[in-house]
This record gives structure tokens, sequence and C-alpha cells, in this order.
């Protein structure tokens, strides 16, 4: 045999044995995670992203997602939005147009969400999101799922919660950002407080990045409110203004709907803190948290310091709904998978859970899970009550 | 009677940062014609410095609150003006009274400043321990004790600053470079020694607003940027360079903030805020105190 064929059939041979290998590998499936990573919010932001590589390994280490005959392994994208529309524009753009990411499974701030969305949409793009706006929804976004409970679930609950243990308080002030997030939930705030009787003093709107709350703490302390309702205020610039009302002897009843990291907002305030209702927090050490969230705290706590809560678990919830989207569309197309996605129930970390809210949105893009409300009790969210939704408790039956 | 005292105390709590910061910012515009971008990153760099030494002096070494304090502010001057030597050696010394370079120079600086300190220190916000606890009723008007130690430091400092200005011979090559750097270096005066030490002090006056910040709130990666807008605002109004412009405009600047939040709210009193600027630079804009462009 002459040189020149042995040296063809030893490269034919490693060209077959490379092309059997990698017929054999698995695909890797990228995701992406939009949230502020940096600033007041950052909080929301690392434990958005650290629920989200929490379910990813759990998902690569089970063998993957399997459709379409292929076998598909997860790979987390996660850039700062900042909490801004223009840093969500630039990384909606990274991820969809030069990553080429296919499914967002985690959006925080409706500002960057809406930036992202118009995107999105456009380029066919899944996008899962923690926006409390109503305007994100519908059958215009086809593509865009809401992964956490916004103002319609939990205001009516939530609400109703603090108006039963404090009957007497008639009278409340709201301060909220002036951005989208804080000009969605206002009105919502505003109708569900005079359904429960209770009179909205004043009601004004900050911007974000504003670290004096002076000002503000003053005009509230004024006002006599009994309630302050924080509205959709991070957990630093909450716990600035806490502490500015302590020190004019302000001492009401204290409501954040976004209320989240108690931790933060222990760490901020200190004890002004004390005996605030959280609409958005956890309690995952408690009974009432499901093992999957106890363990998810419980590394959160160990890498980030700072307990998860309702916006930072939802990320973990997406991508488990976004694999049995897959499997069962068979697919990675993401059309085809946000077709399926309001007909499954799949394992998220509270256990069973869907997508529904049709009656309210005009489409199923709002999952379906717990509303949990906690206090903060010498220093930690303690859950004082949990209401499931009758939606998801009809698509259990 | 209260609330009109309540509100004017707020005006001094929120106007003594503002002033300190603007007053760098100016004297470096005054001295050499350049606006700098960068000089919030001086901010952010000590408050953020102060966070850190306090966390491990008083969690990790247990030393006093007020002494671990002491130990990080000095840290902190220190470190700015380091970070402000090696900025100005290795680039603001080559774009001297040159706007657009400057401006370019101090965008960049920015990305690189801010995206490092996100790198070392992470986003999450960062507080301190009340390093005086407690507080104080005035004229019946209430404020933490801190509160009113920033206000009487942040005063000492721009007294000091005014004297220098005023009364010493850096202060007086500073105003004669600021006046008119050509005369000011037939006379003899050394204009970028001048430039140098008014860059320094400048990044100084950051350092001491940052530091002093960091005990009354949340520090985060990006504190600076956010005063770096208002201090901007203070210094076009008070005028371009003029130290007692910064002083007014950063008052007046706190001023509306505090009443303006109080009796609309604190959106309108931000958006009141663009429109002094916008009618100030029609109408005036050299500023209150500036010198109209010969």
């Amino acid at each position: 045999m002459s040189k020149k064929k042995i040296i063809g059939m030893t490269g034919g041979a490693l060209l077959a044995l490379f092309s059997a290998q990698t017929a054999f590998a698995d695909e890797i499936l990228k995701v992406g995670i939009s949230a502020p990573m940096s600033g007041a919010a950052a909080a929301w932001g690392l434990g958005f992203e650290y629920a989200a590589e929490q379910a990813v390994e759990k998902i690569n280490s089970e063998g993957g997602i399997k459709a379409g005959g292929e076998t598909y392994m997860l790979e987390l994208h996660s850039y700062d939005n900042k909490y801004n529309a223009a840093e969500g524009a630039k990384t909606a753009q990274t991820m969809l147009n030069r990553e080429n990411i296919n499914f967002i499974v985690g959006s925080i701030g409706t500002a960057p969400v809406k930036a992202t969305q118009a995107l999105s949409e456009r380029k066919g793009a899944i996008l899962f999101n923690t926006g409390w706006g109503k305007s994100i929804k519908g059958p215009k976004y086809p593509l865009t799922f809401t992964q956490m409970n916004t103002p319609f679930e939990i205001l009516a609950p939530f609400y109703g919660y603090v108006k039963e243990q404090h009957p007497d308080a008639k009278t409340v002030a709201m301060i909220t950002p002036n951005d989208a997030t804080g000009q969605e939930l206002e009105p919502v705030a505003v109708d569900t407080w005079a359904d429960l009787n209770v009179e909205v003093i004043t009601n004004d709107k900050y911007e974000r990045g504003t670290t004096e709350f002076q000002s503000i703490a003053t005009k509230i302390a004024n006002s006599n409110a009994d309630i302050v309702d924080f509205g959709a205020s991070p957990p630093t610039d909450v716990g600035s203004m806490l502490k500015a009302l302590d020190v004019l002897g302000w001492n009401g009843i204290k409501v954040v709907p976004a209320g989240t990291s108690a931790g933060t907002l222990s760490k901020m305030a200190g004890a002004a803190a004390e005996g605030t209702y959280l609409g958005a927090s956890a309690d995952f050490t408690g009974d009432s948290a499901s093992d999957v969230q106890r363990e998810l705290n419980t590394g959160a706590m160990e890498k980030l310091g700072e307990a998860l809560n309702g916006i930072t678990i939802s990320s973990y919830d997406a991508v488990m709904a976004l694999k049995k989207a897959i499997e069962t569309a068979d697919s990675v197309e993401p059309k085809e998978v946000a077709k399926v996605i309001p007909t499954i129930v799949f394992e998220s970390s509270y256990g069973p859970a869907a997508f529904g809210g049709a009656e309210v949105y005009g489409n199923p893009q709002q999952i379906l899970v717990p509303v949990m409300i906690t206090q903060l009790r010498d220093g930690k969210a303690v859950e004082v009550g949990r209401i499931a939704p009758a939606e998801l408790k009809e698509r259990l039956k | 009677m209260e609330l009109q005292v309540q509100l004017l105390i707020n005006t001094l709590q929120i106007g003594s940062v503002y002033v300190l910061f603007a007053l760098g910012l100016t004297l470096i515009f005054g001295v050499m014609k350049i606006v700098n971008f960068a000089h919030g990153t001086f901010f952010t760099a000590a408050a953020l410095v102060v966070s850190t030494v306090m966390s491990v002096s008083v969690e990790t070494a247990g030393l006093p609150i007020w002494f671990s304090y002491l130990i990080a502010f000095t840290l902190a001057l220190l470190i700015v003006c380091m970070i402000g030597f090696v900025v100005y050696f290795f680039g603001f010394q080559y774009v001297l009274k040159d706007l657009n370079g400057s401006f370019i120079l101090s965008i960049g600086l920015l990305l690189l400043l801010n995206g490092t300190y996100l790198i070392l220190y992470g986003g999450v916000p960062r507080s301190i321990p009340d390093v005086v606890p407690g507080n104080i009723s005035l004229f019946g008007a209430s404020l933490t004790i801190q509160r009113l130690l920033l206000i009487i430091v942040a005063a000492i400092i721009t007294i000091g600053l005014y004297q220098l200005v005023h009364r010493t011979k850096l202060g007086l090559s500073l105003r004669a470079v600021a006046e008119d750097q050509e005369a000011a270096m037939l006379q003899g005066i050394p204009f970028r020694r001048v430039a140098f030490y008014g860059f320094l002090i400048g990044a100084t006056l950051a350092a001491c607003a940052g530091a002093l910040m960091a005990t009354v709130t949340p520090v985060t990666t990006v504190i600076g940027d956010d005063f770096l807008v208002k201090a901007f605002i203070i210094i076009i109004i008070g005028g371009l360079g003029s130290v007692l412009g910064a002083i007014l405009g950063g008052l007046l600047i706190a001023l509306i903030e505090s009443f303006g939040g109080y009796y609309f709210d604190p959106s309108t009193a931000t958006l009141a805020m663009f429109v002094l600027v916008v009618v100030l630079l029609i109408v005036r804009p050299q500023g209150i105190l500036g010198h109209a462009e010969r």
C-alpha cells in the first residue's frame, strides 16, 4: 500500500470517527437572563441568576432536555440590565442578535422587559419576565410569559390581609418609583385600597437612583397616614425611606407590595423595618416551603448572603416550565414551545404549577403560583399568609 | 413653622454633600478648563473604600466604630488621591483646556472605573453601622446626629476650601490660572503644576463627599453617577469655575429638592431643576456667579 493511500485511509477513518462522535454529542441550548446585577435592585438580579443556575445544573445533571430526537444541554447567559430601558435594550440586542438566544428565562424590571420584548417578539424568541405591567401580556405578545405573581394577583389578597390585621386603618400614603413598573402598579393599588375603604391621601413618585429621601419621608410623616405603601420600590430604597421616617417619629403600618429582600431591608433600616408587610417575599425556611425551595434558599444564603424571595426564585420556575414545554412540544422552535406553555402542568419550586390568567390578560400567559404574605419579624420574613390561585386548583383537579 | 424648619434642615442635609461634590467639579473646570465626567468615580471609590474598610475593621478586627471610620476616611482620601494622580498623569495632563479630548477621556474613564468597581465589589448595596447613633431635635426639626455631623464637617471643609482659594498662595495661583492662564504663566506661575494641584484638590473634595455620604446612605458602585448629574446642574447654575457659585448652586438645588419634593412630588422637583438649567442657559448662560466668555 502506498504512503498516500495509508494517509488517506487514516484521515478518512479519523473523519468518520469525529463525525460519529459529533452525531452523538449533546446540543447546546442557550438560555438568557436580563436582570439588575448592580445598583439598588442588585439583590434581585443576583438571586435570580443563582436560582436559574441551579435549575440549569439540575436539568443538565439529569440528562438535559430531549426534543425532536436530540438531547439539549442548557447554557445560561446572564446580563446586567441596571433596571432601566436603555440597558435592557442593550442586553436584549446582545442576547437575541449576537448570542442568538431564543429563550430568555428571566427578565426583571418592566422598563427593561418592554425594551427586550420589542426585540424578542419580532425575533420570535420566548421571554419569561417578572414585569408587573398588564400591558406586557396579551394576544399582541404571544411569546411573552410572566413568571411571578403581579399586582393583579398579589394586591387584593395582600392588602386584604393587612386591612384584616388593622381594621382601624383608614388612610394610606403611596410612594413608588417613577418608571413603567411604578406607573403600571399605581392604578391597581389605588383601586384595591379603595375597594377596602382605605383612602389614598398622598400619591407620589420618585426617580430611581434617588439617594436622599428626607423630603419624601417628611411628606409621608406630615400626612399622618395610617399606612405607607412603598409600591414597586426596591429594598434599598425602602430601607432608606423607613430610616428617614423613623427619624421623624412616624410609626404606622408599613406595606411593600414588591417587598422581597427582608435581609437587605433589615440591614438598611434596622429596627425601623420591623413589622413591615412584604407582598413578594417568602419564608423558604418555614414549614410551608417545599424541599426544593428550602434547598435553593440554603444555597443562596451561603453563596449570596441573601435569602431567596418570590422574584428571585421565579427564574428556577421559568427554566422548569421551559423544560416541560420543550419536551411536550417535542421541539425547540420557540413558537411551537409557546403554543404548549398554557397547556402544561410542570413541577415548579412550589410544586405543580401552570400558566393561566386569560380572563385578566386576554391570554393564558401568567404563571399560577401561590401568593405569599410575609412580615418582617426580628429581621426575618415570616410567612403569615399563603393563597393559592383558584385557577390553579381547577387545573390540578 | 415646624414643617418649614424641617424642610430647611432637609435642605442642609441634602445640600452639604452636593456642595462638596460640586466644588471639586467646578475647581477642576476653573483651573483646567475641562469637564470631568469621571468625577463621580472618585466619590464612589471613597464610599466603597469606607464601606469595605469598616466592615473589615468593625466586624473582623472588632475595632470601635468611630476609630474604624477615621481609618477608613483617611484611607479613602489616600486611595482616591492615588487614583487621581494616575488618571491625571496618564490622561488629563494631555488634554488640558481641550474640551473634546477631556470629554472623550473622562467618559472612557467613567466606564473603565465603574466596570472595575463592579468587578471588585459586586452589585449589592452596602451600608455601614451608624458612626454616631441617635437622633437630635433642632428648632423643632428632627435629624440624625450623624447627618448633623455631616453638615458640620461639610461646612468646615467648604470654609477651608474658600480660605485656601482666597487666602493662600496656592489659592491665588489657582484663581490666576482660572482667570487667565497665559497671564498667570507670564507672572511665573507654573500652570501644569497648579493644574495638577487643582485636580487633586477636586478629587479629594469628591472623596470627602463620598466618605461622608457612606455614613448615611447605602453604597453602590454607581452612586457617584447619580450625584454627578446633580453636580453638573449645580455648577452650571452657579457658574463654571466659581467656588461661591457652587455653594449657592448646591444649596439652591437642595432647596428645590426639599421644598419641591414636599409641596409637589420628587419627580416634579427633579423636572424643575432641569427647567431651571434650561432657563438659566438662555437668560444667563455663564451662571449666577460665573464670568461671561470674552
